[in-house]
């Protein structure tokens, strides 16, 4: 890949680099099949009529590859022979890969792609051997430049925008040329008869091949690769949520312009414009404004509508630093105390990652959450895996620590510690436990029923299972069927235990029966 | 090997005899670098498919029933078994010389043999490629998925590439994407591999079914390393849903039975499924090659917690002293339950934390601890001897005991101080957990335990 200006760049044609390799090498995108249909006519091998209706109606010859062939080779020596390259092309190319001039924020593939343009427009022009290339802007430059551009308020396109690239990018999701309609007409369910394992597959990429013929184009072919593995794996019930693919890289991320304080909440159905996202600055006077109206109004839907949003202007600007933990741990809080399970445990994942980078927050406080939460979903798998991650020094942390005991006290069953741990939970994390406080009495008051004879005094379990008062405990029991269990006896509460037999069991059961939560994990 | 004279007479024996085993050696991409620099060296990109396809031709006389069809098949087969042999020949070479490239050497490898895995996918789909070249199948994928890790690794290795910057329509960015991109990616290639054995509908004597459960274990294996049990379980769901149409299950080999009997039983140990695990734990156990002591001993990983849970067993000594690992991990346990020590307990499973954590055992082996503390509350029961005799009836055990009692034996255990509230829930799990017979009168602070049978399955 290092190599690459020097030898094949005057080719037109880069090679593939290492993530290009991966994709370009199936056979169905090889470029060098649709340059030369004749070709592939001629050949003895089993031939594929057309690219077009028959596909549809004739399975077998829909599947049958393009022959295996590594354009690469071949193309480079061909344009060898045609084009001599003039030194001064080379130079360019070399100074552009120079590493004092890489520019971390414009990917490889966008610096070959536009390199490759400019060459070609060159030649093409006939301007190639008159044009001052020392002077000419390096490829990095150009893209920021456009990039700079598209931020302008008329969202004008950057004209030498390659044509081949434009379907591909920008209208991704919302076109409908053939090759989009072709793929979303195979992603509808297949009638039985055409089930046959990859055809779906073959089919979504044959399409994307006619778009490629010209140039090579390795990062869309990736992403109709995945989308159209996303899209089986969705059937198959692996993704909860919907996902759309990632568009190709070439777009670098966006640059907000928008100055609005307050924004609502849309789900993107199309690239974000730059003029409706918020820069970073805007978005911590949001923040600051959200914080104040919060204490003010306590208007639940409003702040959740306001955090996604501000959320989401993060993401598309992929501004990950410590703001970006800040903004999350107070939507997490803030869900947290309203018990907005789905949407506490979005931004969970989210600080789960971001801690992960190393950026400033409060992981131990989260973690803590994080172990509570997988308590009250039961997730025994995940729980794992977080006690997994944890380390020792975070396993000392007291609110971490804390969680862990509530865990192991549950996992034997000592009610009696759960509930002291209950009392004496730090940060928030009584919002989590209070989800899963209801069920953990009612196993102790079926452990207590079948251990203890013939009576107990209602105290103890006012006290025991950690009720605020006997009128709470006598409540709890009559709530749960308990009408004919309390007696009075000279003016103390008697709980019969021994006449309730397993009669919480039923209720015990439902309460530990699965938790359902939007986007659990 | 390379492609030469003595090649195309090997594939074409094997095709003559149906060898699909010895065919398959033909595309083992873990042979010796000499080996590969001459399967690459002796052709070039120009003559590879002319000469592969003039040697089959000619040989294909001598191996019986090979049409033109399938010939084609092959030539695609070999031409990208070529590539890749090329891709893995630049990366063992890159990997010599020390030199810290930004090149991602086994990204291309693993990109290559996926067209590998797909040419085939096409050669069953097209070129009627028979179920007997199975193994072929077998091989191809089983080194897909070594270098899906390998391409995860050097990329998560070489923090100089950041590909996580693809941007996203979402509202949140998704951190796990990358780390494990090309081992999911194999976990998709082999489901359709899978799909491909599935979906055959030849009769079962030809059919590709019988590449079925090596697939599967593939995959599950897979997923097992994605930590993805959920997809896991669509595996065991599609299996179970094509039961009628499959071949029996004791019909496959022996080696794929068991494997798949591991995988079903740790599925259901992490769901707490702790009966189902036993059981099919036990299969694999018991049809396991005897010699295999690695596989022996995941298994025991797996059935040695499952069977403290299920039924209060606890593998003997004899047992461990075989498999100086699983002896090291779970003997401290083991002598600590059996004499009722708490504290030792609580410290043995802390020291072996990490290991019992990593192999998802932990939270299995920490109820152990209610059967420490039945042995100890036993030896309560049994050091307060019997009732005073009376004439010719046998002794009585003394079933009244006072929590006071139990309260001192466990804080002695546990080596801390803990007072009676805690201690009677604990006896109260005891009793609702069925570990021990009787019931607690608070108001005279004492435990009645059962004349027959207080702590069951002890023999007290």
């Amino acid at each position: 890949m290092s190599t690459w200006p020097a030898t094949s760049a005057p080719s037109g044609v880069p090679p593939s680099t290492g993530y290009a390799a991966s994709y370009s090498a199936p056979a169905y995108t090889s470029v060098h099949v649709r340059q030369s249909f004749g070709q592939s006519f001629s050949t003895p091998q089993p031939s594929y009529p057309a690219y077009g209706p028959t596909q549809t109606s004739s399975p077998s010859a829909a599947n049958i590859p393009p022959t295996v062939n590594p354009a690469p080779p071949t193309a480079q020596e061909q344009s060898k022979t045609k084009i001599d390259w003039p030194d001064s092309v080379r130079r360019y190319v070399q100074r552009a890969f120079i590493p004092a001039n890489l520019d971390a924020s414009v990917t490889r593939s966008d610096m070959e792609t536009k390199l490759k343009e400019t060459i070609t427009q060159a030649n093409e022009n006939g301007v190639m051997y008159t044009l001052d290339w020392d002077t000419m802007p390096l490829p990095q430059h150009m893209i920021r430049e456009e990039r700079a551009r598209s931020l302008l308020p008329l969202h004008s396109r950057p004209q030498v925008q390659p044509p081949a690239n434009a379907p591909g990018t920008t209208k991704k999701r919302k076109s409908w040329d053939q090759a989009d309609a072709a793929a979303s007409a195979s992603a509808s369910p297949t009638p039985p008869w055409r089930t046959g394992p990859t055809r779906l597959e073959d089919r979504v990429s044959f399409p994307s091949d006619r778009h490629q013929a010209g140039a090579e184009q390795p990062s869309k072919n990736t992403s109709k690769l995945n989308r159209a593995d996303k899209r089986q794996k969705r059937n198959e019930g692996e993704y909860t949520t919907l996902r759309e693919d990632t568009p190709p890289p070439a777009e670098g991320p966006v640059i907000g312009t928008c100055q609005d304080l307050e924004k609502r909440y849309l789900r993107l159905t199309a690239a974000p414009k730059p003029s409706q996202v918020r820069p970073p600055h805007i978005l911590r006077q949001t923040l600051e404004l959200l914080k104040k109206r919060w204490k003010k109004d306590q208007n639940y839907s409003y702040i959740c509508d306001q955090f996604k949003s501000m959320r989401q202007d993060l993401t598309v600007q992929r501004i990950r630093d410590d703001f970006t933990v800040e903004v999350y741990e107070i939507h997490a809080r803030i869900a947290l105390e309203k018990g907005d399970l789905g949407e506490y445990n979005q931004c969970q994942t989210q600080l789960k990652a971001l801690y992960k980078l190393g950026l400033k927050g409060k992981p131990n406080e989260f973690k803590a959450y994080r172990i509570l939460y997988f308590i009250h979903t039961a997730n025994r798998t995940e729980l794992s895996n977080a006690l997994a991650d944890l380390t020792p020094a975070e396993k000392k942390d007291k609110a971490i620590k804390h969680a862990l005991d509530v865990r192991s006290a549950l996992a034997l069953g000592n009610y009696h510690r759960f509930f002291q741990l209950y009392n004496e939970t730090p940060n928030m994390g009584a919002y989590l436990m209070d989800m899963f406080v209801l069920r953990e009495r009612l196993a102790a008051l079926c452990n207590i029923c079948k251990a203890y004879k013939q009576d107990v005094q209602l105290r103890f379990v006012t006290e025991e299972l950690y009720f605020e008062s006997d009128i709470e405990a006598a409540q709890f029991i009559l709530d749960n069927g308990g009408q004919d269990l309390l007696e009075d006896r000279n003016g103390t509460i008697i709980f019969l235990t021994a006449k309730a037999g397993s009669r919480f069991d039923a209720r015990r059961a439902t309460a530990f029966s699965r938790v359902d939560i939007k986007g659990q994990i | 090997m390379e492609f030469t004279t003595p090649f195309f007479r090997e594939f074409a024996e094997s095709y003559s005899e149906r060898s699909g085993p010895r065919l398959a050696k033909t595309l083992r991409p873990d042979v010796s670098t000499e080996k590969l620099r001459k399967i690459c060296k002796s052709h070039n990109a120009h003559d590879i498919k002319s000469s592969l396809k003039r040697g089959l031709q000619l040989n294909a006389a001598l191996a019986d029933g090979l049409d033109q069809q399938e010939v084609q098949g092959w030539v695609d087969v070999y031409v990208a078994y070529w590539n890749g042999a090329k891709a893995i020949l630049a990366a063992r070479e890159s990997s010599g010389d020390d030199g810290q490239s930004s090149e991602l050497v086994w990204t291309k490898v693993y990109a290559a043999w996926t067209e590998l895995v797909n040419v085939l996918i096409r050669g069953y789909q097209n070129c009627g490629f028979e179920a007997w070249t199975l193994p072929c199948l077998y091989v191809v994928c089983k080194h897909l998925r070594v270098f899906a890790s390998n391409a995860d690794d050097e990329r998560n290795n070489n923090t100089s590439i950041d590909d996580s910057a693809a941007a996203t329509f979402q509202d949140d960015f998704d951190p796990e994407t990358n780390k494990r991109q090309k081992l999911e990616d194999c976990a998709r290639v082999l489901s359709r591999v899978f799909m491909l054995c599935q979906s055959d509908r030849a009769p079962l004597e030809e059919s590709r079914k019988w590449g079925i459960y090596y697939i599967a274990n593939l995959l599950l294996k897979t997923y097992f390393k994605l930590n993805s049990a959920s997809l896991s379980k669509n595996i065991l769901n599609s299996l179970r849903a094509g039961g009628r149409d499959m071949p029996s299950f004791k019909a496959f080999p022996r080696s794929q039975q068991v494997t798949f009997k591991y995988h079903q039983g740790v599925l259901a140990f992490l769901e707490e499924n702790y009966v189902d695990a036993e059981t099919y734990l036990t299969e694999a156990w018991n049809d396991c090659y005897k010699n295999s002591v690695r596989n022996k001993e995941l298994i025991l990983t797996y059935l040695i917690p499952c069977r403290l849970v299920t039924n209060h067993t606890l593998p003997t000594e004899k047992l461990l002293a075989q498999y100086p690992r699983l002896q090291k991990l779970f003997l401290p346990l083991c002598r600590c339950i059996k004499r009722g020590e708490l504290h030792k307990f609580d410290l043995a499973l802390q020291e072996g934390e990490d290991e019992f954590v990593k192999r998802r055992i932990y939270l299995t082996l920490e109820r152990g601890r209610d059967i420490a503390l039945r042995n100890l509350l036993r030896k309560v029961f049994i050091a307060r001897g019997f009732e005073e005799a009376k004439d010719g009836e046998k002794p009585v055990r003394r079933s009244r005991v006072p929590v006071a009692e139990f309260a001192a034996a466990i804080s002695l255990g546990s080596q801390e101080r803990i007072d009676n509230d805690e201690v009677e829930c604990l006896l109260a799990n005891m009793i609702y957990k069925n570990h021990m017979k009787g019931y607690i009168s608070r108001q005279h602070g004492i435990v009645v335990l059962s004349k027959s049978g207080a702590f069951p399955g002890t023999g007290v």
